[in-house]
C-alpha cells in the first residue's frame, strides 16, 4: 500500500518504470553502433559517404522500430499517464539539453566540413566538446528523469571520441573506430538487454478487457 | 449511528486503503489510464472499477470513456475537488494523530 506522506517519491518511481524496459538503453547502444558500423563501412569500403549512408540509414530503423516496440510494450503492461506540472518541466529541461546538444553538434560538424578548424582544434578540443557535451546531456537527463544510469552512459557515449582520436595523438597508436564506439554500444546495448529481460518477467501484459469501462 | 469511530474531519472516501492508494497515485500525474491504475495500486480490475465509481461518485475524480486506436480506453484524473480533499484528508489526519504523536 503507497502511502501519502512521500508523494514525491512515489511520483519518481511511477515515471521511473517507464524507463526500466531497457528499450531506451538499447536504442542508445544501437545509436553508437551505427557510428561503429559507419566508421566499419568507412575503413572496407574507403567511402566516408558509403559509411555515412549507412549510419544514418541505421539510426533511422533504430529510431522508428525501437520508438514503436517500446509505445506498444509499456502501453501494455505499465499503462499510460500524463505527467503532473513538475515532471514537465523537468521534461522540458531535458529536451533543451537535447536541442543544445544536436545544435553544437551541428555548428561543430559544420565547422569540419567547410574545413574552419585547425588540425589542433580537431584533434584536441572536438574530442572534449564531444565528451563534454555527452556528459551534460546524460547528466540532464539522468538528473531531471530521475534514471542515475543515464550518467554512465554519459562518461561512455563521450568516452568514444578521446579513445579514437587521443591515443593516436599523444602515442600515435591508432585505436579502430568500430572498436572505439563499438565497445561502449555493446555495454550500453547489454545494460539495455538485461533490463528488457527482468522488465519483461515483472510486468506481465494486462488482462485486454478494461472492466472500468463497461 | 456507526459504530466504526474514526478521528474527527478524517474524509471516510478517501480513508479507505484502496481509495487511497487511487487518490495518491492519480495526485502526482495530470491524468492516467486504467491500465497505469492497475499496475500502480496492485488492485484487480473489479476491485478499482467499484472505488472509482465511489471516488467518482463523490466527484473526486473524472473517469472519461473513449478509444484510442478503436481499443476501449478509461482515462481517469483527480478533479480539483480531489485534489483538495486529499490535501485535506492529510492535513486532518495530522492535526488528529498530533496529539497521540506529541
Amino acid at each position: 500500500m503507497t502511502g501519502i506522506t512521500d508523494l514525491k517519491t512515489l511520483e519518481k518511481q511511477a515515471f521511473r518504470r517507464f524507463y526500466e524496459d531497457g528499450i531506451f538503453d538499447i536504442f542508445l547502444g544501437l545509436m553508437l553502433g551505427t557510428m561503429a558500423i559507419g566508421a566499419l563501412v568507412t575503413d572496407s569500403s574507403g567511402s566516408e559517404t558509403a559509411g555515412l549512408l549507412v549510419m544514418f540509414g541505421m539510426a533511422v530503423v533504430a529510431v522508428v522500430s525501437l520508438m514503436i516496440t517500446r509505445r506498444r510494450l509499456l502501453s501494455a503492461r505499465l499503462g499510460e499517464f500524463k505527467p503532473g506540472p513538475i515532471r514537465r518541466k523537468r521534461i522540458t529541461f531535458v529536451r533543451l539539453a537535447l536541442l543544445g546538444s544536436v545544435l553544437i553538434g551541428f555548428v561543430l560538424g559544420g565547422l569540419v566540413a567547410a574545413g574552419g578548424v585547425s588540425i589542433v582544434s580537431l584533434e584536441v578540443l572536438m574530442p572534449l566538446v564531444w565528451l563534454i557535451n555527452a556528459v551534460v546531456v546524460f547528466s540532464a537527463m539522468a538528473y531531471f528523469l530521475d534514471v542515475p544510469r543515464f550518467y554512465l552512459y554519459g562518461f561512455l557515449f563521450g568516452s568514444a571520441m578521446p579513445l579514437l582520436i587521443w591515443p593516436d595523438v599523444l602515442w600515435d597508436y591508432r585505436l579502430a573506430p568500430w572498436i572505439a564506439f563499438g565497445i561502449p554500444a555493446v555495454i550500453v546495448a547489454a545494460i539495455g538487454f538485461y533490463k528488457l529481460v527482468g522488465f519483461l518477467r515483472e510486468y506481465p501484459v494486462q488482462a485486454p478487457v478494461e472492466r472500468v469501462h463497461d | 449511528m456507526t459504530s466504526n469511530r474514526q478521528p474527527e474531519g478524517v474524509d471516510r472516501v478517501i480513508h479507505e486503503p484502496a481509495r487511497l492508494n487511487i487518490m495518491t497515485n492519480l495526485f502526482v500525474v495530470e491524468s492516467a489510464n486504467a491500465t497505469y491504475l492497475l499496475q500502480q495500486t496492485g488492485l484487480t480490475w473489479g476491485n478499482l472499477g467499484s472505488h472509482l465509481a465511489k471516488l467518482e461518485e463523490a466527484g473526486y475524480v473524472d473517469v472519461i470513456k473513449g478509444y484510442k486506436e478503436k481499443q476501449p480506453q478509461t482515462t481517469i484524473s483527480l478533479t480539483a475537488l480531489g485534489r483538495s480533499a486529499l490535501i485535506g484528508y492529510r492535513e486532518n489526519l495530522l492535526a488528529a494523530l498530533a496529539p497521540v504523536v506529541e
